[in-house]
């Protein structure tokens, strides 16, 4: 089973995110905003991330910029979570390396619990569709 | 108001920001083709001012012959401006209303998935209520924020390698629900030989077979079946989402893609829908370079055929439009 850091800012879907994910055996760590996220990623390192794009503070592409500036950390997946599809900001993600994106008014749990078996077991250079 | 009283010293551009020749503009079409035309764009004033345009033109026809046409133009700077604020409400509210909606539909779930300890059957079919009306608002306001970016030119399209195959598994997976509570067989299969590999917008893909698979499944009675049928093809995938359901009358065939169309048969049976999930289907897919249409019988069944090519091509929208001209102090 893999490490998970969940990013996002609804308290009530991170809870149920975390929930789903520790249900499947994971080990997980929430964060609520993408300043947080970096936070966190300073004692722990994850398989991979979880990422809401619209959050206040740090947005999930502010966090992206800096967390995977100069080409670090480019072997941890990162899924991108959202309801924004068929934006520039899913665009922009992408090209800051993001693996897949998925939305979360479309996704089931045992769906989501699948999806990110499928991202971790995906070879890390093929970007998938979600 | 142009600075000019000749119409063809009134520089004009398209929509999309192309210059508009003499030969192209609606009074010249009207007076050659001796019927009305109607067409949007910009007139370009003597001071480089730009100003959108409602234009109709109209030949002047004696004894069956064109002596000229009229041109008659409205300034329609306020209309654009009152569309793209409707716009950006309703995608701003199709935003705000899809977070609570997220954490409905996923608690709903996962107390029906047994996340959160045994539910008992009573229990399990009134949850089972709160996820098929949550997936049904859900789609409404999917449908709202795609036709509101199509119509807009503001819909961002993300290119990817995919299979064609996997992805549609993932729309049944989240369909699947769906059609077990209509006791519907919902089976995907490929026809032929050749690679299922395209280049294109998998979020795109799905909210089109969404969108016909979902209506096949509605449209269907209990225990019915839909088949969705992948056949590879030289330059496109042709995908046919074939039910055993109610069928359009006939009568109705050329309104199917129209805005708001729902068939008079339907409509007695299945009260939910809006009529708008296959306008847009048919606006996302020709976004995409595809097509569609369909075959139907009624009460024998439908059909409807896609064809989606290989790599597409990203199209020019008018927002990009938009911005260049702005660069070019259009």
């Amino acid at each position: 089973m893999a490490k998970i850091l969940v990013v996002e800012d609804d308290r009530d879907l991170n809870n149920a995110y975390c929930l789903i994910l520790r249900h499947e055996g994971h080990e997980v760590v929430e964060a609520f905003d993408g300043k947080e996220a970096l936070e966190k990623l300073d004692d722990f390192t994850p398989e991979l991330v979880l990422l809401d794009l619209l959050m206040p503070i740090m947005g999930g592409l502010e966090f992206l910029k800096q967390w995977r500036k100069a080409g670090q950390n480019s072997d941890i997946r990162v899924l991108i979570f959202t309801n924004m599809e068929n934006s520039p900001e899913v665009n922009e993600a992408y090209k800051l390396g993001a693996n897949r994106c998925i939305i979360k008014s479309w996704t089931a749990p045992h769906n989501l619990a699948r999806v990110v078996k499928d991202t971790l077991e995906a070879s890390s250079d093929v970007k998938t569709p979600a | 108001m142009l600075g000019s009283w000749f119409p063809e010293r009134i520089a004009v551009v398209s929509l999309d920001g192309k210059p508009v020749n003499l030969i192209d503009r609606p009074i010249t079409k009207a007076f050659l083709m001796g019927k009305p035309v109607t067409e949007k764009m910009y007139y370009i004033r003597k001071d480089g001012h730009k100003i959108p345009v409602s234009v109709n033109a109209s030949p002047i026809v004696i004894q069956g012959k064109p002596w000229g046409a009229i041109e008659i133009f409205r300034d329609i700077t306020f209309e654009q401006e009152v569309d793209r604020m409707k716009s950006e409400f309703i995608s701003l509210a199709s935003h705000q209303l899809r977070t609570p909606l997220s954490a409905i539909k996923t608690y709903a779930h996962m107390l029906v998935d047994g996340y959160l300890g045994e539910v008992n059957e009573g229990q399990k079919k009134s949850l089972n209520t709160i996820v098929h009306s949550s997936n049904r608002m859900n789609e409404l306001i999917n449908t709202l924020l795609n036709i509101t970016r199509i119509e807009s030119g503001t819909i961002d399209i993300t290119l990817q390698a995919l299979r064609l195959d996997v992805v549609l598994q993932e729309v049944l997976n989240e369909l699947s629900f769906l059609a077990a509570t209509k006791k519907i067989d919902l089976q995907l299969s490929t026809a032929g030989k050749g690679s299922l590999n395209l280049k294109t917008d998998a979020l795109i893909i799905k909210e089109v077979f969404a969108n016909l698979i979902s209506n096949a499944i509605k449209y269907t009675p209990d225990e019915g079946e839909v088949d969705i049928i992948v056949t590879p093809r030289g330059q496109d995938i042709l995908v046919e989402v074939r039910d055993s359901g109610w069928g359009i009358p006939k009568h109705a065939h050329d309104q199917v893609f129209s805005k708001f169309f729902r068939a008079q048969n339907i409509v007695k049976r299945e009260t939910t829908g809006t009529g708008l999930g296959l306008y847009l289907v048919r606006g996302l897919l020709e976004l995409l370079g595809g097509d569609v249409w369909f075959t139907s019988s009624e009460s024998k069944g439908t059909s409807f055929f896609c064809t989606l090519p290989r790599v597409t091509r990203r199209r020019r929208r008018p927002k990009e439009a938009r911005a260049d001209n702005k660069k070019a102090g259009l």
